[in-house]
């Protein structure tokens, strides 16, 4: 890596990369003599995928407790507790007698739901009438109404195709017409590429992606918050540096982040899908053609803003919280097709918003590059704009820097 | 000497006072984000539940019957179909692209079959990487193609002579009939936003206990923070927080009344239950700022611990996923996050609307953070004296 440095009239060329070269090697020194750097840039990109992936290692709810009150205390009422009990995700780990026991159980936090089965049911089932089964769930979190709504479902209506081929059977229709009448257009509902309807397959490819995203712009804030708030002349880029000019100064720190921030991206969007079973159907020549806008967009994107960042903590303390915006404006959770127009312009300026659908896309749903075109040239046209805004800004920062050594007065 | 205590604090308070509209970033992390946060998260849920999500429609058959089903799916609160396709693989396509999140297939010759009693069956493909859009679209789907056979089912049975009562015994032998406790509209914006903007709210407290309190530190003030106020650590730190602890305070509660005035969010007992309970959660939060801060007097450290925690605490607060399901070592974890004992106050009160009784316990672990301080507060007076400690 080292080159002589000989001043030699003839090879500019060689002089531009050897001062890029130079920019690197002191940008990388920088980064890890600085502790502050060194949690954001590298351990916060190896921890926090880890630490998300386990606490969300359990995809889905198993056996959650739930209450049954049984007024009917016949043999079908029995059957149709024992079948929900037998479900996945649904244990029946009490039963009371009343409905209000159970509403104090529920208050006590002993169980999530609570399923009541009227007196009449057995009867009702027995006289051929429609019953009615009533489920009371848990809200606070939305996994448990879904899970409980849902087996309580299937379970009904398994019982239900039964008790309607026995009905038809009383009423005369029998055998095979029996069997399509209780059911003349079955559906079938096919769920891809997320089949167990898995929490972290669906959240963490975006937090993944924001986790990338985030660090990488918290710690290029820090970096030059430091050099800000350390240098002599409160300036972004000492003197020292930018001998070379403003673009020597720009390519070889971009080069630097770019170069730390391919590893961990393998890491992040290839291992630890592997490793922790997420859905990782994406051809990883196009992730890493998506990871290239990705990544420069990023860079520059985090570059020009942290121009204006006065002091290391700063870009911690006030965007921070962004990491939640931008998990939802990446439009995972609730649909991008519902973000209103002002929002989803607001999104755009973010690569986060383009990298989560286009990782997500290509990963989860195992699109093509062609397939998210749209985000691609997004992330393109974002690369080129925040270069330039790159430029403009360490442009107007060096030329601050120079104006103050001249004219020390200034300050 | 109580006179004096409070003369000290007086005296740190207007000193901090000072401090604060010296530079823009005090301004900015308490009115201006939690400003912004409400702005965004209460016009970016508005809309309680997606509405009208984008579907696809895979029609082979194209005869009345199909259509029929397609008219009738297109009213359905959750989906509005959007483009027609020729075939499974094109459709399957667009899904990739993400321009539907599901498409039904109905198969040539459907209607055909559907009267000569063949059961053709109504398949529907859902994209549950987007799992919210993937369940409800699936809800709606399902529903629509539950009621095309029981049509069909009534039809036949209308027609073999059967009378009406005995017909819905028949296609409908048990109904479910599900309540929702506390919410059931099933608003995602009540669902989400009374963890999402709690969260926000002690993300923020702890950075700006941290800051703050390091920034002494860093700047090598110190000493002369301590001095201000006749060398108490307790009055340092007591008139340092209390003017955040305000403007938290009454963020929050600005909050709160968004929440449950203004959004009409369900408030099943009364809504001066939240306002301590976001109180608590604000000086809970305090302390274990300045905890962090002590731990180590340095800024840059505090600040990566306060947000490395404020971060995690929104997942510990047990909305999104719940803790009881977490792994077992996450449960116990969790209780060290004053967010989640808010959180439990606000489903016992808000939510389930049960007598208080049930949220004493939180209370009470919201206050049991207030003996955190005490932990470093020999360390925190002495660096204070000595500022032995990196500055960068």
């Amino acid at each position: 890596m080292k080159i002589q440095q000989k001043l030699s009239p003839f090879k500019t060329a060689f002089f531009i990369i050897n001062d890029i070269l130079n920019v690197i090697k002191r940008e990388f020194q920088t980064m890890f003599k600085d502790r502050g750097v060194v949690i954001m840039l590298v351990l916060a990109p190896l921890a926090y995928p880890v630490l998300y992936c386990s606490l969300y290692k359990n995809e889905t709810l198993i056996d959650v407790p739930v209450a049954a009150v049984d007024c009917s205390k016949s043999q079908i009422s029995r059957e149709l507790l024992r079948h929900i009990d037998a479900t996945q995700s649904i244990k029946i780990s009490s039963r009371y007698a009343t409905l209000a026991d159970a509403k104090q159980a529920y208050n006590e936090k002993k169980v999530h739901g609570v399923i009541y089965i009227p007196a009449d049911f057995g009867k009702k089932i027995n006289s051929g009438e429609q019953t009615t089964v009533s489920v009371y769930a848990d809200i606070s979190s939305f996994m448990y109404y879904r899970i409980i709504n849902q087996d309580c479902n299937s379970c009904i209506q398994d019982m239900s195709n039964h008790i309607q081929v026995e009905r038809l059977n009383a009423s005369g229709i029998t055998g095979e017409s029996a069997t399509i009448l209780s059911n003349p257009i079955p559906y079938e509902g096919i769920a891809l590429y997320n089949e167990g309807a898995g929490f972290a397959s669906f959240l963490m490819p975006a937090i993944l992606i924001i986790i990338l995203f985030q660090t990488l712009f918290l710690g290029i804030g820090m970096i030059a918050g430091t050099s800000r708030g350390e240098n002599r002349f409160h300036v972004l880029v000492s003197s020292s540096v930018h001998r070379g000019g403003t673009f020597r100064v720009i390519i070889g720190k971009s080069i630097c982040y770019f170069l730390l921030y391919a590893s961990w991206s393998f890491f992040i969007l290839m291992l630890i899908p592997l490793g922790f079973n997420l859905p990782h159907i994406g051809i990883p020549f196009d992730i890493l053609m998506l990871l290239i806008p990705f990544l420069l967009a990023s860079i520059f994107f985090s570059m020009t803003v942290s121009v204006f960042m006065p002091h290391r903590e700063t870009g911690m303390i006030i965007f921070m919280f962004m990491s939640l915006i931008l998990l939802f404006l990446s439009g995972v959770s609730w649909p991008q097709s519902n973000i209103n127009g002002f929002w989803k312009a607001f999104a755009w300026i973010f690569p986060s918003t383009s990298g989560v659908q286009a990782y997500i896309k290509i990963n989860t749903l195992g699109a093509d590059i062609h397939h998210v075109s749209f985000e691609y040239m997004s992330l393109w046209v974002q690369t080129a704009i925040y270069f330039a805004t790159t430029c403009w800004a360490y442009f107007w920062q060096i030329k601050k820097s120079k104006t103050k050594i001249l004219n020390p007065s200034v300050i | 000497m109580s006179n004096n205590l409070f003369t000290a604090i007086t005296k740190t308070i207007t000193r901090e006072v000072k401090r604060m509209t010296g530079r823009p970033i005090y301004f900015i992390s308490t009115v201006v984000i939690m400003t912004f946060s409400y702005v965004f998260f209460l016009t970016f849920f508005n809309e309680g539940q997606p509405a009208k999500m984008p579907v696809g429609m895979v029609d082979l058959d194209n005869s009345s019957l199909s259509r029929q089903f397609t008219r009738n799916l297109e009213v359905m609160q959750h989906t509005k179909i959007v483009m027609r396709l020729n075939s499974h693989k094109e459709a399957r396509e667009e899904m990739q692209r993400g321009n539907i999140y599901a498409f039904v297939e109905i198969k040539k010759n459907f209607a055909k079959e559907a009267i000569s009693n063949r059961r053709p069956v109504i398949t529907f493909y859902v994209n549950d990487a987007y799992l919210i859009a993937g369940s409800l679209i699936s809800k709606d789907i399902t529903y629509m193609s539950a009621v095309t056979s029981i049509g069909m089912q009534q039809k036949v049975l209308r027609a073999k002579g059967i009378d009406e009562r005995r017909i819905t015994g028949i296609i409908q032998p048990i109904v479910l009939d599900t309540h929702l406790i506390g919410n059931p509209w099933a608003n995602y914006g009540t669902y989400l936003l009374n963890v999402i903007l709690p969260g926000v709210l002690q993300l923020m407290v702890l950075m700006m206990t941290v800051f703050p309190i390091g920034v002494e530190y860093k700047e090598r003030t110190s000493r002369e923070w301590l001095k201000n106020s006749n060398n108490s650590m307790f009055a340092a730190l007591t008139g340092k927080l209390v003017p955040y602890t305000f403007i938290f305070t009454v963020l929050g509660i600005i909050g709160n009344l968004l929440l449950y005035n203004y959004m009409k969010y369900p408030m099943n007992s009364a809504i001066t239950w939240m306002f301590l309970a976001t109180f608590m959660l604000v000086i809970a939060t305090q302390a274990i700022g300045i905890l962090f801060i002590g731990i180590t007097p340095v800024l840059r450290d505090g600040v990566t611990f306060a947000g490395l925690f404020g971060m995690l605490g929104v997942t510990f607060a047990g909305s999104t996923f719940p803790i009881e399901q977490m792994p077992v070592g996450t449960r116990i974890f969790s209780n060290f996050f004053p967010i989640h004992h808010y959180f439990d106050i606000y489903v016992n009160q808000a939510l389930n609307g049960v007598e208080i009784h049930y949220s004493y316990f939180s209370f009470i672990a919201l206050l049991s953070f207030l003996v955190l301080p005490l932990i470093v507060f020999i360390r925190l007076k002495k660096a204070a004296f000595k500022q032995n400690f990196p500055i960068k």
